[in-house]
C-alpha cells in the first residue's frame, strides 16, 4: 500500500517548502554575503575579521571556551553518569528526571542565578568580606571564569543524559572483569570503559562544544562587553557597528565550526578497524 | 568508587545543577530595593511586582502566542513527514532528511539575522510573522523526530486493516494513526513549546520597540535595573517549567523523548 | 457451490520496485471454496493476497471477483476480508470497537452494529471480553478478535495470511477446526495462505503450491498427496527420497547412479518414495545407517548410500538396525509416486 512515491512527496513538500524558503534560502544568501566585496566575491572578509586584534581574540577565545567546557563536562559527567547507573532502577528514573529537569528551564533564568551568585553584593562575595577573606569585594562578574561556569551548569545536563545512557548499554561484568584481571581505576577507565562508551562522549562532547560555541545569553549576561564570544561580537557588530559584512563573517564562521566539530567528533565516534 | 563517595559526588552535581534556582527563588524574596543574598528581609512584594510590569506582560503573552502557534505550526508540518519517513520511499531519502534537519545544525542566531536581512527588510515583514517563521522553522526537526519515535513502535498493518474494513486512507490515518501517536505528538507540544518560549538566539534580531520575547525583554531589563524583579521572574519561570515537564512525565514519560 | 469461477486471476504479474515476486499467476475460484496456498517462506503467497485485497497495484494481468473486473478498484472498495498474520488488530481499541469498525464505516445503524459484533464475538467464543484491549488478550484470543472483526462486515471473500502460525501447536490444532467449521457455517469463499503442508491438507477444498513466484501444482489434497506433479511438490508434501530416472537408473542431485529395480513407464522422470515406502532390512541396495530416530510408532532411519542420504522409516516393532551397521535397502517403483515429465 505504501508504494507510491508521490504520496510520500505530497507528505513531506510542505515542510521542505517552508524549510527552504523560510530558513534555507536566507542563511545561504548571508553565508554567501560573507564573500561579498565592495568590488566582487573573495576571502577578503574573513582576512579583515582575523587580521583585527579583536575577531581573533574572541574566536580563539570562544573555541578555548567551549573546548574547556567539553573538557570540563566529561570528567564531571563520566562520575555523575557512572553514579546514576549504579542506583537501583527505581531511583535511576528520578535522578534522569532531575538531570533533565534544568534543561526545560529558560536559560535567561538558568544564568541569571549566577549574577545572583557572582555579583558585587551577591552571594560569593558576601560570604568572602564576611569571612574576612577580602576587604573589598571581588570582581567575579564579566570574567572568562564566570563565563565558563555559567555555561558548564547550562550543558553539563547534556553530557551525563548521553554517558547515562552510554553506560547503561555497557555489559554488566565488564568492570568486575577488568579488575579481577589486575586493572586498577584508571586504567579500567581508559582501557575499558572509555572505549565502550566513547560513541555516548562523543554525541555529549558534540551538543556541548556546539552548545558553547554557539551559546548567547551566558557570555552576553556573565561576559558583557569584557568577555566576548563569537555570538554576543556578531549581536555587536549588527546592532551597534551596523556591520553588516563582518556579521555576514562571524555566522559563516558559527556555521564552519559547528559543521567541523560534528564531523570531527562523529569520525572519533565510529572506532577505526585495525 | 565505593556508592557513598559517588552518593557524594551526584550531591555535588545537583547542587551545582539545581542550587542555584534556590538561590534566586530566595533572591526574589527579597523586601530590598537592589538584588543581594542573602535577601534584605523576607517579602513577595517583587513577584507581584513583575505582574505589573507592563513590558513584562506584554512580552509574555507574546511569547506564549508565539510558543503555541509555532510549535502547532511545526506539527502541522512535521507530523506528515515523520509519517512520510515512516511509510513511504522517499524521494532523495537522505539529502531530504538533512534539509528538514537542517534548522538545528544552523546556529540559531544566523537565522534570525538571515531572515532579518533578506525576508524582513525586503518583504516589509511585520515582527511578529517574522518570528513565527523562524520559531516554526527551528522546531521542526523536533516535530519530526518525535513523532517518529513514536510511530516506529506502529505497526502499519493496522492502516491497512482498516482500508480492508472500508476506510479511505485519511480515515486509515485519522482513526487508527493518529490515537496511538497522539502521546508523542503531546510531547512533541510540549517540547516545542518550552523550546520555543525559551528560545533567545533565533529572537534577537527581530524584536524591536514594544515586540519583545519575554526572554529577551528579561535580558533588557537586566541591563538597566538592578532589582530583585528579574530574580522573581524567573523563579517564576523555573516553577512553571519545573511543573509543565513533571505533569508532562507523569502523564506522557517525557524524558523517552528528550 | 456454483461451477463458475467466483475469483479469477489471469495473468497476474506482481513485484516491488520492477523486481517480479510473482509472475503470470492464472488461478479460479469457485464460490463457497475453501483454496489453500502452499508454498515455502518467500514463494510469493503474501504478495498475491495483497494483490487480491488490492493492497499492492499489480504490475500486469486481471483479477476478477463475482464476474466484475476489480483490478483497478480500491481496496476499501472490494469488500475483501484479510486475516493478516501479526493480527493487525487496532492497539487503542477494545474488543467489541475492533470488531464493530467495519461496520461504523458501513454506517450501519447503532442497534445493528450491537447485535451484529455480539454476534461475531459469539461466534468466535469471545463473549464477555468486549471491553478488553488487544494487549490484554492472549495470542489466540487475539487471532480470534481478528477473525471476528473480518467475517463481521460479510465480506465476500476472506483472505488468511498464515493465521496460526503465531500460535502453539495445541492452539493451532484446535483453531484449525474451529476455522473449518465456521467456513461452513458462514458459507464464505476462502483462500488460506500457509507453508504448512499438514494445515493445508487437513483445511483444504483444494490446494494450489506455489514456488518462485509461479503455481507448481493444484489440485484435491488427495491429489496433491499421493500424486505429486513436480519433483518440487514431491519433496514439499513429505516424499523424502527423490530421484531423477535416467536411462534405467536412479540418479541421485551428485550424479551418482544406482540400476532401477525394476523397470518402470517410459514417460516417468522421477521416482519418489516417503520414508515408509522403502524396503528396510532386503532388496538390492546397501548402504551405512548413519542415524535413528525413534518416532513413537515407527523408527527413522538415514542411511548413506551411494546415491546420497536416503530416509527410511520402519514399524519400531520390527528389530532395530544399530547406527554404523550395513543395512540392505530397495527402492520398488511400485510403492513410489511416479512423476511424468
Ligand atoms: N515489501 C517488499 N519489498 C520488496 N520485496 C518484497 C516485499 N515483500 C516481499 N518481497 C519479496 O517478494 C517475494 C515474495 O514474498 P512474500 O509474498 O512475502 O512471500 P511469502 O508470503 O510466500 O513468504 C520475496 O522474494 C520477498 O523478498
Ligand atoms: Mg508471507
Amino acid at each position: 500500500m505504501f508504494t507510491s512515491r508521490t504520496t510520500g512527496l505530497m507528505l513531506v513538500l510542505p515542510a521542505v517548502v517552508f524549510i527552504t524558503v523560510g530558513f534555507l534560502a536566507p542563511v545561504l544568501i548571508l553565508l554567501a554575503q560573507s564573500l561579498r566585496l565592495e568590488d566582487g566575491w573573495g576571502i577578503g572578509n574573513y582576512l579583515a575579521f582575523m587580521n583585527d586584534g579583536l575577531g581573533r581574540e574572541v574566536f580563539w577565545r570562544t573555541i578555548k571556551l567551549a573546548a574547556l567546557v567539553t573538557l570540563a563536562a566529561a570528567v564531571i559527567g563520566y562520575v555523575a553518569a557512572w553514579a546514576i547507573v549504579e542506583t537501583r532502577p527505581e531511583r535511576r528514573g528520578v535522578l534522569v528526571g532531575m538531570v533533565i529537569l534544568p534543561l526545560m528551564i529558560s536559560p535567561v533564568a538558568r544564568t541569571y542565578a549566577w549574577l545572583v551568585i557572582l555579583g558585587r553584593t551577591g552571594f560569593l562575595n558576601v560570604l568572602i568580606t564576611n569571612l574576612g577573606l577580602s576587604e573589598e569585594p571581588l570582581r567575579l562578574l564579566f570574567t572568562e571564569t564566570a563565563v565558563f561556569i555559567g555555561l558548564l551548569q547550562l550543558f553539563l545536563p547534556l553530557m551525563i543524559i548521553s554517558l547515562v545512557s552510554a553506560l547503561e548499554n555497557l555489559p554488566r561484568d565488564v568492570v568486575p572483569a577488568a579488575q579481577t584481571l589486575g586493572a586498577g581505576w584508571i586504567a579500567t577507565f581508559f582501557k575499558v570503559i572509555l572505549p565502550l562508551t566513547r560513541e555516548g562522549l562523543v554525541i555529549g562532547g558534540t551538543l556541548v562544544f556546539t552548545g558553547s560555541v554557539t551559546a548567547y545569553i551566558t557570555p552576553a549576561v556573565l561576559g558583557g562587553s569584557k568577555v566576548l564570544m563569537l555570538e554576543t561580537l556578531l549581536y555587536q557588530r549588527v546592532s551597534v557597528a551596523n556591520d553588516f559584512a563582518s556579521a555576514s563573517v562571524i555566522a559563516a564562521i558559527l556555521m564552519v565550526t559547528t559543521l567541523a566539530a560534528n564531523r570531527l567528533l562523529r569520525r572519533l565516534a565510529t572506532p577505526r578497524r585495525r | 568508587m565505593s556508592s557513598r563517595m559517588g552518593g557524594l559526588m551526584l550531591a555535588l552535581v545537583f547542587l551545582f545543577l539545581i542550587g542555584p534556582f534556590l538561590i534566586i527563588i530566595a533572591a526574589g524574596m527579597s523586601a530590598g530595593e537592589t538584588l543581594a543574598f542573602p535577601p534584605q528581609g523576607l517579602s513577595l512584594r517583587w513577584f507581584w511586582a513583575v505582574f505589573e510590569v507592563e513590558s513584562f506582560r506584554a512580552s509574555f503573552v507574546l511569547s506564549i502566542g508565539l510558543a503555541v502557534g509555532a510549535t502547532l505550526l511545526a506539527l502541522v508540518l512535521g507530523v506528515p513527514v515523520a509519517y512520510a519517513l515512516a511509510r513511504y520511499p522517499l524521494p532523495g531519502g537522505e539529502a531530504m532528511s538533512t534539509l528538514l534537519t537542517s534548522p538545528v545544525i544552523v546556529p540559531a542566531i544566523i537565522v534570525g539575522l538571515a531572515l532579518l536581512r533578506y525576508v524582513v527588510i525586503p518583504l516589509d515583514l511585520g515582527i511578529i510573522p517574522a518570528l513565527f517563521v523562524a520559531h516554526t522553522a527551528l522546531l521542526v526537526p523536533y516535530a519530526v523526530r518525535v513523532v517518529s519515535a513514536s510511530l516506529a513502535n506502529l505497526r502499519s498493518d493496522i492502516e491497512e486493516a482498516a482500508v480492508l474494513l472500508g476506510a479511505n486512507r485519511l480515515q486509515a490515518f485519522f482513526l487508527t494513526v493518529l490515537p496511538n501517536i497522539r502521546n508523542g505528538i503531546l510531547a512533541a507540544f510540549i517540547l516545542g513549546f518550552v523550546t520555543s518560549f525559551n528560545q533567545v538566539p533565533v529572537s534577537l534580531f527581530l524584536t524591536g520597540p514594544g515586540v519583545s520575547t519575554l526572554p529577551i525583554q528579561m535580558l533588557w531589563y537586566m541591563e538597566f535595573t538592578y532589582d530583585p524583579s528579574i530574580a522573581a521572574l524567573s523563579a517564576l519561570l523555573a516553577l512553571m517549567s519545573m511543573a509543565i515537564v513533571l505533569v508532562a512525565e507523569r502523564f506522557l514519560g517525557l524524558s523517552r523523548y528528550v | 457451490m456454483s461451477d463458475a469461477a467466483f475469483l479469477d486471476l489471469a495473468g497476474l504479474s506482481l513485484g516491488y520496485d520492477g523486481r517480479p515476486a510473482v509472475e503470470a499467476l492464472d488461478l479460479s475460484i469457485k464460490e463457497g471454496e475453501l483454496v489453500a496456498l502452499l508454498g515455502p517462506s518467500g514463494c510469493g503467497k503474501t504478495t498475491t493476497m495483497r494483490a487480491v485485497a488490492g493492497l499492492l497495484q499489480p504490475m500486469g494481468g486481471r483479477i476478477t471477483l463475482g464476474g466484475r473486473d476489480i483490478t483497478r478498484v480500491p481496496a476499501n472498495r472490494r469488500n475483501i476480508g484479510l486475516v493478516f498474520q501479526s493480527y493487525a488488530l487496532f492497539p487503542h481499541l477494545s474488543v467489541f470497537e475492533n470488531v464493530a469498525f467495519g461496520l461504523r464505516r458501513q454506517r450501519t445503524p447503532k442497534d445493528e452494529i450491537e447485535r451484529r459484533v455480539a454476534e461475531a464475538v459469539a461466534m468466535v467464543g469471545l463473549t464477555g471480553f468486549e471491553k478488553r484491549l488487544p494487549k490484554e488478550l492472549s495470542g489466540g484470543q487475539q487471532q480470534r478478535v481478528a477473525l471476528a472483526r473480518a467475517v463481521v462486515v460479510r465480506p465476500r471473500l476472506l483472505l488468511l495470511d498464515e493465521p496460526l502460525s503465531n500460535l502453539d501447536a495445541r492452539l493451532r490444532l484446535e483453531m484449525r477446526t474451529e476455522l473449518r467449521r465456521l467456513q461452513r457455517e458462514l458459507g464464505i469463499t476462502m483462500v488460506y495462505v500457509t507453508h504448512d503442508q499438514e494445515e493445508a491438507l487437513a483445511l483444504a477444498d483444494r490446494i494450489v503450491v506455489m514456488r518462485d513466484g509461479k503455481i507448481e501444482q493444484m489440485g484435491p489434497p488427495e491429489a496433491i498427496y499421493e500424486t505429486p506433479a513436480t519433483d518440487f511438490v514431491a519433496r514439499f508434501v513429505g516424499f523424502e527420497n527423490v530421484f531423477q530416472v535416467k536411462d534405467g537408473q536412479l540418479r541421485a542431485g551428485n550424479g551418482a547412479a544406482l540400476p532401477l529395480q525394476a523397470p518402470v513407464d517410459g514417460g516417468t522422470a522421477w521416482l519418489a518414495w516417503r520414508p515408509h515406502a522403502v524396503e528396510l532390512g532386503q532388496g538390492p541396495y546397501e548402504g551405512q545407517v548413519l542415524g535413528t530416530s525413534y518416532l513413537g510408532q515407527s523408527v527413522e532411519y538415514l542411511i548413506e548410500s551411494t546415491v546420497g542420504p536416503i530416509k527410511a522409516e520402519a514399524p519400531a516393532a520390527l528389530p532395530r538396525h544399530e547406527a554404523g551397521r550395513t543395512v540392505a535397502f530397495g527402492l520398488p517403483p511400485a510403492t513410489a509416486a511416479a512423476i511424468p515429465r
